[in-house]
């Protein structure tokens, strides 16, 4: 996942090089899906994720729409 | 979203992360087979169990560690200075999951990407759990449901 400074420019990237064109999370709330997706990778009781709970932490960081469902 | 592990290989996994971090790159096949009292093949047999789980991703065709989410094993343009040492994610999101795994404070140095392709640096940072520094968005390019088809691209 790339950082760009502008919608305009992720449009303009995807155009000259054929890459799909996704969705944008500003980076604040990447910041906030970050501590969600990761905060517990390093937990010794970390045993991976069931699909209920990746759709759980979607929806806790506002990701609700149908590109972020299993 | 998690295989069937055994109890031994969620271990492994989680030395080859703490190695990782401690060391800035990741154990070789060697060093986990020492410290897990296992010959070279049942490590070798245990990080591809760890790959095809997607709890790890191997470089293709060897079992040498590539990514350990959020974490790379190859210098990438995100440097994630945190507790004194410099480790590299795998992209920008992944950036900001270096100090959400660690629970620490981090510097970034990261790059925006242009329309043309062209990097040009960014700089944030994570300051008693708060995010400060240059703004920017993030592109996800697939929908989650395509991501473990090429990690690598994603």
């Amino acid at each position: 996942m790339l950082l760009f400074r502008s919608e305009e420019e992720v449009d303009r990237w995807c155009a000259s090089t054929g890459e799909p064109r996704g969705e944008t999370l500003p980076l604040q709330q990447v910041w906030e899906l970050s501590k969600l997706w990761y905060g517990n990778r390093m937990d010794p009781d970390f045993r991976g994720r069931s699909v209920e709970q990746v759709v759980d932490g979607f929806n806790q960081a506002g990701l609700a729409s149908e590109f972020w469902r299993p | 979203m998690a295989a069937s592990l055994s109890e031994r290989d969620w271990q492994l996994r989680e030395h080859i992360y703490q190695f990782l971090v401690e060391h800035t790159r990741p154990p070789t096949i060697g060093e986990t087979a020492v410290v897990f009292a296992m010959t070279e093949d049942e490590a070798r047999s245990a990080y591809q169990r760890l790959h095809d789980a997607h709890t790890l991703f191997l470089e293709p065709g060897t079992t040498e560690v590539r990514m350990a989410n959020p974490l790379s094993a190859a210098v990438t343009p995100y440097r994630v200075t945190v507790n004194g040492r410099t480790l590299f994610a795998n992209c920008a999101w992944d950036s900001l999951g270096i100090p959400a795994m660690l629970g620490a404070d981090a510097s970034i140095e990261s790059v925006y990407t242009g329309a043309d392709g062209s990097d040009t640096p960014s700089q944030y940072a994570i300051v008693n759990g708060t995010l400060g520094g240059d703004d920017g968005i993030v592109h996800f390019p697939l929908p989650f449901r395509r991501w473990y088809n090429d990690l690598v691209h994603t």
